[in-house]
Parts: C-alpha cells; sequence; structure tokens
C-alpha cells in the first residue's frame, strides 16, 4: 500500500494519491504521486501563485529592469525581497518595488490610464533604466486590461525603451509552476532573437535555471571564467534583459532548474537547434560531473580536469570534515520540486546524510519520476503538502534538520527542529564546490546549534 | 540484481537526460546515449558532427566513465554481450519512462 493517505487527511481522501512511500522493487510505472493539480478544499496548502511564480522566481531577478506590478500594491510587496539574489550593479532589483497602487476607482473605471502614467513616471524617475517588465495580477486581469496596448504605445512615444508583459494572474494556475511557463513561453517567442550578442569566445552556453540565490551565479561564473566559456544568458541569475534576448546564439543550453526553465530550453531546441544539457549544480560530485559534460561538449576536457581537480584540493577536504560528522544524519526536503532530486542523492552521497521525506509545492510528475528513481526506500515523497501533514511526517520519521522556506520553517521551529531556508538559503551560496560546503556548514551549524534545546526551557524566575 | 537491472537502476539514480519534459526528447536521448556509450566502452570509433551528437556524446561519456567505476564487471563483459544488455536497458528505460510512464504531460504536443 505505498500510496498512503495520513491520519489527518481522513476528512480529504483525496490527498491519498499525492503521497508515497517508497518499498522495495517498485517504480514509477506502479505509483507515480498526483502533482500539478488543483489543491484540495481543506488542505492548508504552502503553495504560492502563478503571478508569483513569473514575477518572484524569474522575472524579478533581472538586474536593469523596472518589474511594474499591475495591481494592488500587495501583490508588488509580498514578492519582493523574500528571495535574496544580489546582482553585480549594486542590487538595483533588490533596492526598488514597483506598483501601479490599483484601487476600487481603477476596478469601476480601468486601470490602462494609470498603468501608463505608472510606466512614464518609473522611466522619469530611472532614466539610467530602459528595460521593464508588466505583470497583470487576478484585479486588473479580471477587469480587462490590456497591459500589451499601453506597453506597445509607451514604446512607440519613447523608442529607447522596451517593455515585456507577462499575463499571468495569479488565478492563472494552480501553482507558481504556471507562472515560470507563461513567462518562459512568452519570452522565448517576444524577445529571444532581438539582440544580437557580442561573441568573444568559441565556447557560448546559456545557463538557464540559475537565480544567483545569494551569489549561486558568481560560482559558477569563476569556472566558465577559468574554461573560456563566455555565458550568453543567466536566465535569469545576475542577468539583464538585453542578454536574454540574445540567447539564440549559444552553442549549448545546460540546464539546472528544469521545472522553472526547462520549457525555454526546449523551444530553444525546436526553433534555433541549440542542445539541452541538464546538470546539477549542487553536490561535489554532481558539479564534477556536470562540468565533466561541459568539457566533452566543447572538447575542452583538459581545462576542466585541471579545474576539477583545483576545486577538490581546496574544498573536499572541508566537505568530508563535515561528512564524517553528518552521517547518519536524518534530513528532510519540503521545498519548490526541483531541490527533492538535486540535493536528495548529492546530501546523502557526499555528506553521508539519509533524506527521509521530500515535499514538492509546484513539482509536476516529471519531478517526482526523478526524486522517486534516485530517493531511497522507505522515504516519504509528498505533492502539495500541508501543515498537518508536516507535523504527521515529523512523527513517522523524525529528521534532524529540514530544508524548507520561512513559513514551514516557523511551524518547525515552534517544535524546536532545525530548519535551514531551503529557498533563500541561510548562508550561501549552495551551488558549486564552496557553495556544497556553505551547505554542510550551515546543516552542521543547524543540527549542533545549542539553541534548539535551549528554546525549550522555561526561563521565567519566581512566580507569576 | 541482473546485470541489466543494476543498469537500469544506475542510470535512474543518476541520469537526467532519460527523464526530459515529453516522450519524444525522452526516446531520442535514450536511444543515442546509449548507442554512444556502446562505442565508447568498446573502443568502437564514431563522430560527432552535430551539436546534438556533441551533446548526447557528453552524456553517454559521463555515464560509461561511471557505470565503469561503479560496475566493474562491464569491463569483462565480451562486446557482443554488451550490445545485448544495453539493448535490453533500452527497452526497460522505454517502459519506465515512455510506454508506462504515469505522467500524464509526457505526450502533450506542445511544452
Amino acid at each position: 500500500m505505498p500510496m498512503k493517505l495520513l491520519e489527518c487527511d481522513t476528512l480529504i481522501p483525496e490527498r491519498e494519491k499525492h503521497i508515497y512511500i517508497k518499498e522495495a522493487g517498485e517504480d514509477t510505472t506502479q505509483y507515480l504521486p498526483l502533482s500539478d493539480s488543483a489543491t484540495i478544499p481543506g488542505s492548508l496548502s504552502e503553495r504560492g501563485c502563478a503571478f508569483c511564480g513569473a514575477k518572484l522566481v524569474i522575472g524579478g531577478v533581472l538586474k536593469d529592469t523596472i518589474q511594474m506590478i499591475h495591481g494592488p500594491f500587495g501583490c508588488a510587496y509580498d514578492t519582493w525581497h523574500t528571495k535574496r539574489y544580489p546582482s553585480d550593479n549594486d542590487n538595483f532589483q533588490l533596492k526598488y518595488v514597483w506598483s501601479t497602487n490599483v484601487r476600487e476607482k481603477n476596478v469601476v473605471f480601468g486601470a490602462e490610464k494609470l498603468l501608463k502614467k505608472s510606466i512614464l513616471e518609473s522611466f522619469d524617475e530611472m532614466p539610467v533604466i530602459k528595460r521593464m517588465i508588466i505583470y497583470t495580477t487576478c484585479s486588473t486581469a479580471l477587469i480587462g486590461d490590456d497591459p500589451k496596448a499601453v506597453a506597445r504605445a509607451v514604446m512607440a512615444e519613447r523608442p529607447d525603451v522596451d517593455i515585456f508583459v507577462v499575463e499571468c494572474p495569479g488565478f492563472a494556475g494552480v501553482s507558481q509552476s504556471k507562472g515560470h511557463h507563461v513567462l518562459n513561453m512568452a519570452w522565448i517567442h517576444e524577445k529571444v532573437g532581438q539582440v544580437e550578442p557580442k561573441i568573444t569566445s568559441p565556447y557560448t552556453i546559456n545557463f538557464i535555471g540559475d537565480y544567483n540565490i545569494q551569489g549561486d551565479t558568481e560560482i559558477l561564473a569563476q569556472y566558465w571564467k577559468k574554461l573560456d566559456i563566455q555565458v550568453l544568458a543567466h536566465f535569469t541569475g545576475n542577468a539583464t534583459y538585453d542578454e536574454c534576448r540574445g540567447m539564440h546564439r549559444a552553442q549549448l543550453d545546460v540546464v539546472n532548474c528544469a521545472r522553472s526553465a526547462g520549457y525555454i530550453a526546449n523551444e530553444l531546441h525546436k526553433s534555433y537547434g541549440i542542445p539541452r544539457l541538464d546538470i546539477d549544480s549542487w553536490g561535489l560530485s554532481y558539479m564534477a560531473t556536470g562540468l565533466r559534460k561541459i568539457g566533452d561538449f566543447f572538447g575542452i576536457q583538459d581545462k576542466v580536469e585541471a579545474l576539477i581537480a583545483e576545486e577538490e584540493a581546496k574544498w573536499k577536504p572541508q566537505a568530508d570534515w563535515y561528512k564524517e560528522r553528518l552521517k547518519g544524519k536524518k534530513m528532510a526536503i519540503w521545498t519548490g520540486g526541483p531541490r527533492l532530486w538535486h540535493w536528495t542523492k548529492a546530501v546523502e552521497d557526499d555528506l553521508g546524510m539519509e533524506v527521509v521525506a521530500m515535499s514538492s509545492k509546484f513539482g509536476h510528475q516529471e519531478d517526482f519520476e526523478k526524486v522517486i528513481a534516485r530517493g531511497r526506500e522507505g522515504a516519504i515523497y509528498i505533492d502539495d503538502g500541508n501543515e498537518l501533514e508536516f507535523f504527521e511526517v515529523l512523527t513517522m520519521v523524525h529528521p534532524d534538520v529540514i530544508f524548507t522556506g520561512p513559513r514551514v520553517g516557523e511551524l518547525v521551529k515552534k517544535l524546536h527542529i532545525p530548519y535551514v531556508n531551503g529557498h533563500a538559503y541561510h548562508n550561501g551560496p549552495y551551488m558549486g564546490f564552496e557553495g556544497f560546503v556553505n551547505m554542510a556548514r550551515d546543516i552542521y551549524n543547524a543540527i549542533n546549534s545549542p539553541l534548539w534545546a535551549l528554546a525549550g526551557q522555561n526561563i521565567q524566575e519566581g512566580d507569576l | 540484481m541482473g546485470q541489466t537491472d543494476e543498469i537500469v537502476t544506475f542510470i535512474q539514480e543518476h541520469c537526467l537526460w532519460q527523464f526530459f519534459s515529453r516522450t519524444w526528447d525522452r526516446e531520442d536521448n535514450i536511444k543515442n546515449v546509449l548507442s554512444l556509450t556502446f562505442k565508447i566502452l568498446t573502443g568502437e570509433p564514431f563522430k560527432c558532427e552535430t551539436a546534438d551528437e556533441r551533446c548526447h556524446f557528453a552524456n553517454a561519456n559521463s555515464l560509461a566513465a561511471e557505470m565503469k567505476e561503479a560496475l566493474p564487471w562491464l569491463e569483462d563483459l565480451p562486446r557482443k554481450d554488451l550490445g545485448t544488455v544495453l539493448s535490453r536497458v533500452k527497452d526497460s528505460l522505454e517502459d519506465i519512462t515512455v510506454k508506462h510512464s504515469l505522467n500524464a504531460e509526457l505526450n502533450q504536443p506542445s511544452y
């Protein structure tokens, strides 16, 4: 009975289709959790909305682009600053937030004039910035505003600006995954091919599905520099708007997050013949394998082996120090989707840990195929987990540390179980060789911190 | 566990190319990566002339190297037997990731 109905789900038995416990001899042709489907009423989902997937995850990372959120200001504020993706231009994208601040009167009389006024004001206030993404939200989608028409009018008046419109209101899909999809497809069809990049290396790639969380992109950039590989576009870590318009000229698409950005890699293959190479950028072994594949593609194996030797000499002894101390520790990964399959074997192989439970907010069945193939027997695999399920799973598997976001993290903190921010990291970056040592350090520190025990003590003195 | 199953388990745990988004991508990857893996393991000469072929080679070369380390009996397998085993591996991977996959998105015509 590998599909599991938890006790807390007795009143919502549909949840059984979303929870799987792997047993010996099984594969994904027998059991695969239902996913990317509507949250069941009565289940307190941890998901975000479709707009959030477009803005917070992908578009908002661009470092030279005004992010105009066409809606009430809450939509803008709630997708700002909750992920830490810095940039090398003084973090322009993290310092500002833009909103048309739609109010009741705009819902009644329309908000296109307000949108145009907000666009012009923003460009006037920031005259150096010439690029903008406009996002519709639930309210402005429902009243029938036409932001593309407004964007065309502004671009006609100001030929030096370029505007991209993402029409993906929060209700457009079952989770943030829909926003990834809409942005990917609109970008490839409307913007890629408009800018010709200056080629400076015989080896060119797009690095797709990395968002420079706490500097991941900077770690990887060191490798590309040593290998003389030119990254035409990071999609979208530390990237500019125009770099991502020149993706069509790369020789190879290297894909990290296949869930949020596999679409654009597939389309680049279909339209421009650029092959897609999926790699894992977290973990010492995985990173080495990924680099070797890129070396094989370009025929620069010697350079790659030298780089790996240098990095392993520097970082493997530290990773091994943590491995000795983390061996057998149990970990749960409750994040978005791809990090389940990116991390489960990386922490098991490179750090000796055991991943005992994994939950995905917006993963599709493709993600569950990957993670179940890689994950251990006995582990619990959950789609769109809810709060009560998390509490019940804790009593089943007793993890020593949980990788999750701040929302679920606050829940488990109250139980004095260590959590590490699996979305925005605690003290990253976590990618690459150096990054994985940072990750190991954060796991070690979380598990061994005395604060968890101290937090449970009653420090009140005297009688109330 | 038989030789075919050992390789299938290894590939299932290690390789992302078998899990691309759609049926046609998975079939293309499985066929071409395993074909090149056979040539690499047996020392048969080959040329990669297109970007797609070089990408398949990149995946195959890593697979061959990692399998040789993890499954040392591969080195002693006669060429003919290796061909038979990898042919069975191909069938098995296609069964798991394509033909009998429960992934409802696999045959959607657009990405």
